[in-house]
C-alpha cells in the first residue's frame, strides 16, 4: 500500500473534522477523495503531510512509519499554492528542489510542462490565480516523484487549464504513478479516478474501486409518444427494481448487467407501443454521490 | 545545518525589505555611536570643563578600553531591530503558508525551526561584529593604545542580542500574524516591561530586574559616571544576571520548539 490511514480522528477544539477514517491507497491507483466543502478532505491530507496533528489514529506511508524522507518522494499540492511572493517562479522552485534534495535540473522542464517558462522570472505575486496553481503543479513534478497528492488541482483554472490538468493527471497515471486526488467536483473524480473514497462531515461513507462504489445499477431510459400507455406496458415487464418518471422519459433500474434493451424493445412493440427513445445509462456519479450523502444525513 | 542555511539564504537573498532594514540597521549602529562620540568630543574639548569632566565622568568613554563598553551600551538601544527582522522573516512564512510547504516538500518540523534559531544566532553575531568594528573606528580616533580590556562587554552584547532575537522568534511562532506580532513585541519591549519593572520594583522587593528583557539589558550598565556610580549604584551581580539570562534562553528555546513541533501549522 502507498498510504494507509487507521482510525484517524481530528478535532479542532470542539469541532470534529474527521471521525475514525480508515482507508488504503493501493500502488498505481488514482485515488479520488470526494466530498463537499468542509467534509475533511484537506484536513486528512494535511495530517498525512504532517502539517496537522491527528487527535487520534495513525497513518503509514509505503507501509512504514512516516518520516520527512517519505515526503520528499511525494509531490503535493495542498489547498492553495504556497510560495514566496517576492521571489520569481523559478527561484521558488529552486527552494522546493533544494528542500526535496533533488530535481534541480528539472526546473526548466517542469516550467515548460505547465506553460510557465516565459514567465519564470516574474515575481510570484504578479501571477494570476491560474498561473499560481500551475506553478504549484510544476513544483509537484520536481524530481519525478512516484506519488502525487493533489488537493483541488483545478481550482482557479480556466476551462483550458482544467482540461490540461486532467490530461496531465491521466498521463501521470499512465506512467504508473499513484495519485491521490481530493475534489468536490464529481465529474473530475469520475473522469480520472480508479478508486474513490467519499467523505461527508468527517466520516468516510464508502471507499473502493470506482466501478464498485459508483456503479451498481443499470438505468434504462425509455420514451414514447403515449407515455401513459408506455408506463402501463412497462409495468408488465419484469427484472427491474424501480421505476421513475424523469421529465418526458421513464427510467427503469436494473441490477447491474441484467438490463436487456432488446427485450424491452420487443415487449413494447408487441404490446403496441413504439419507442422513440431507448438508452442504457450507467448510474452517474452525481446521482450516487447525492444518494450516499443524503442517506447518511442525521434525520 | 549548512544545507538548511543555504535554503534560508535563497529565501532572503532577493528579499528587498529585509536587506534595506538590515543595512539601515548596521549603519545606525555607527550612527548612534557617532552622535554620542560627537557629544563626548564637545564636552571634553570645551576648555572650561577640563579636569572637571574627567573627575565626574571618568576616562573618555570612546577611548580604549572603555570604548568596548560604551559602544556595546549605545548599540544595545537598537537591538529591537534584529528582533523586528526575525519577526518579519518568520511571520512571512506563516502568511505565505510556506512554513507548511517546506514541511510538505520534505523538511522535518525540527529542521524548519532549528534553522530559524540558527538565523537568529547569525543575526546576533553580525550585529556583534558590527559593534566590534564600530568600537574600533571610534577607539582609534582617540589617543589611548588598543586594548582588549573590557572586551567582555562585547560578549554581553552578543548574549543580549540573542535574548532579543529569540524572544522575537517565540513571539512570531506564538502570534503567527505579522502586524500583531510586531505590535506586541514593540509594546512589550518599549512599554509593558518597563511598567511591569516599575511595579515589581516597588511592590515586589526589586524583582523587576529578573524580567526577560531587563535582565539582559542589565548586563551592560551605563558606562559613564563610573566614579559616582561606584558610590550610589551597586554594580551588576554577574553570576545572578547570567544565570537569569541562561534560564530565559532555555525557556525560549523550549517553548519555541514545543509550539512548533506539536501544534497544527
Amino acid at each position: 500500500m502507498i498510504l494507509t490511514l487507521q482510525n484517524i480522528t481530528k478535532f479542532y477544539g470542539r469541532i470534529q473534522a474527521l471521525d475514525k477514517v480508515s482507508l488504503q491507497v493501493p500502488e498505481g491507483s488514482v485515488f479520488g477523495i470526494l466530498g463537499p466543502n468542509g467534509s475533511g478532505k484537506t484536513t486528512m491530507l494535511g495530517i498525512v503531510m504532517d502539517v496537522l496533528k491527528a487527535t487520534e489514529g495513525k497513518f503509514l506511508w509505503f507501509d512504514e512509519q512516516p518520516t520527512p524522507e517519505h515526503r520528499k518522494k511525494i509531490g503535493t499540492l495542498l489547498e492553495t499554492p504556497n510560495f514566496y511572493h517576492y521571489l520569481s517562479g523559478e527561484r521558488n522552485l529552486r527552494i522546493a528542489a533544494e528542500i526535496k534534495g533533488h530535481g534541480m535540473n528539472e526546473i526548466p522542464n517542469v516550467l515548460k510542462r505547465v506553460n510557465l517558462w516565459e514567465r519564470k522570472d516574474s515575481k510570484f505575486s504578479t501571477y494570476s490565480l491560474g498561473m499560481k496553481q500551475r506553478l504549484a503543479l510544476a513544483s509537484c513534478l520536481l524530481g519525478d516523484p512516484p506519488v502525487l497528492v493533489f488537493d483541488e488541482p483545478t481550482n482557479g483554472l480556466d476551462p483550458v487549464g482544467i482540461a490540461e490538468t486532467r490530461d496531465l493527471i491521466k498521463r501521470l497515471a499512465k506512467e504508473g504513478k499513484t495519485i491521490i486526488l481530493a475534489s468536490h467536483l464529481l465529474d473530475e473524480v469520475e473522469k480520472v479516478c480508479t478508486h474513490v473514497a467519499i467523505l461527508q462531515k468527517g466520516k468516510l461513507i464508502t471507499a473502493g474501486h470506482v466501478d464498485e462504489v459508483l456503479v451498481n445499477e443499470d438505468i434504462v431510459e425509455v420514451g414514447a409518444s403515449d407515455m401513459l400507455k408506455l408506463e402501463e406496458v412497462l409495468k408488465n415487464t419484469n427484472g427491474w427494481s424501480n421505476m421513475r418518471k424523469e421529465g418526458s422519459l421513464i427510467q427503469l433500474f436494473f441490477p447491474m448487467g441484467t438490463a436487456s434493451l432488446e427485450n424491452i424493445n420487443e415487449h413494447c412493440f408487441k404490446s403496441g407501443v413504439t419507442l422513440n427513445h431507448l438508452l442504457l445509462k450507467k448510474k452517474s456519479l452525481e446521482v450516487k454521490f447525492f444518494e450516499l450523502t443524503q442517506s447518511s444525513k442525521p434525520n | 545545518m549548512l544545507r538548511l542555511l543555504k535554503i534560508e539564504w535563497l529565501k532572503l537573498k532577493n528579499y528587498r525589505t529585509f536587506w534595506v532594514l538590515t543595512i539601515l540597521y548596521l549603519v545606525s549602529i555607527v550612527g548612534i555611536n557617532f552622535i554620542t562620540f560627537w557629544i563626548e568630543r564637545k564636552v571634553y574639548e570645551a576648555k572650561q570643563s577640563k579636569g572637571i569632566v574627567e573627575l565626574v565622568i571618568g576616562n573618555r568613554p570612546y577611548s580604549f578600553p572603555t570604548v568596548w563598553h560604551m559602544t556595546a551600551y549605545m548599540s544595545s538601544y537598537l537591538l529591537f531591530l534584529p528582533g523586528l527582522l526575525m519577526i518579519i522573516f518568520i511571520t512571512n512564512e506563516y502568511s505565505y503558508k510556506t512554513h507548511r510547504q517546506n514541511i510538505i516538500d520534505g523538511w522535518s518540523r525540527n529542521q524548519f525551526i532549528s534553522v530559524k534559531i540558527a538565523v537568529a544566532f547569525l543575526l546576533s553575531l553580525i550585529s556583534t561584529l558590527m559593534v566590534i568594528v564600530t568600537a574600533m573606528i571610534f577607539g582609534f580616533q582617540l589617543d589611548n593604545p588598543f586594548s582588549l580590556e573590557k572586551f567582555e562587554y562585547v560578549g554581553y552584547y552578543f548574549i543580549q542580542a540573542i535574548i532579543y532575537t529569540l524572544a522575537s522568534v517565540l513571539i512570531a511562532v506564538l502570534v503567527r500574524r505579522g502586524g500583531l506580532a510586531i505590535g506586541f513585541y514593540f509594546l512589550y519591549v518599549v512599554v509593558l516591561e518597563n511598567a511591569l519593572k516599575a511595579i515589581m520594583n516597588r511592590y515586589l522587593d526589586d524583582t523587576g530586574r529578573f524580567l526577560p528583557i531587563q535582565s539582559a539589558d542589565d548586563l551592560i550598565p551605563l558606562p559613564i559616571f563610573e566614579n559616582i556610580q561606584r558610590q550610589i549604584i551597586k554594580p551588576p551581580e554577574y553570576p545572578i544576571l547570567l544565570s537569569t539570562v541562561a534560564v530565559y534562553l532555555v525557556l525560549y528555546l523550549f517553548f519555541i520548539n514545543r509550539k512548533f513541533l506539536r501544534s497544527d501549522l
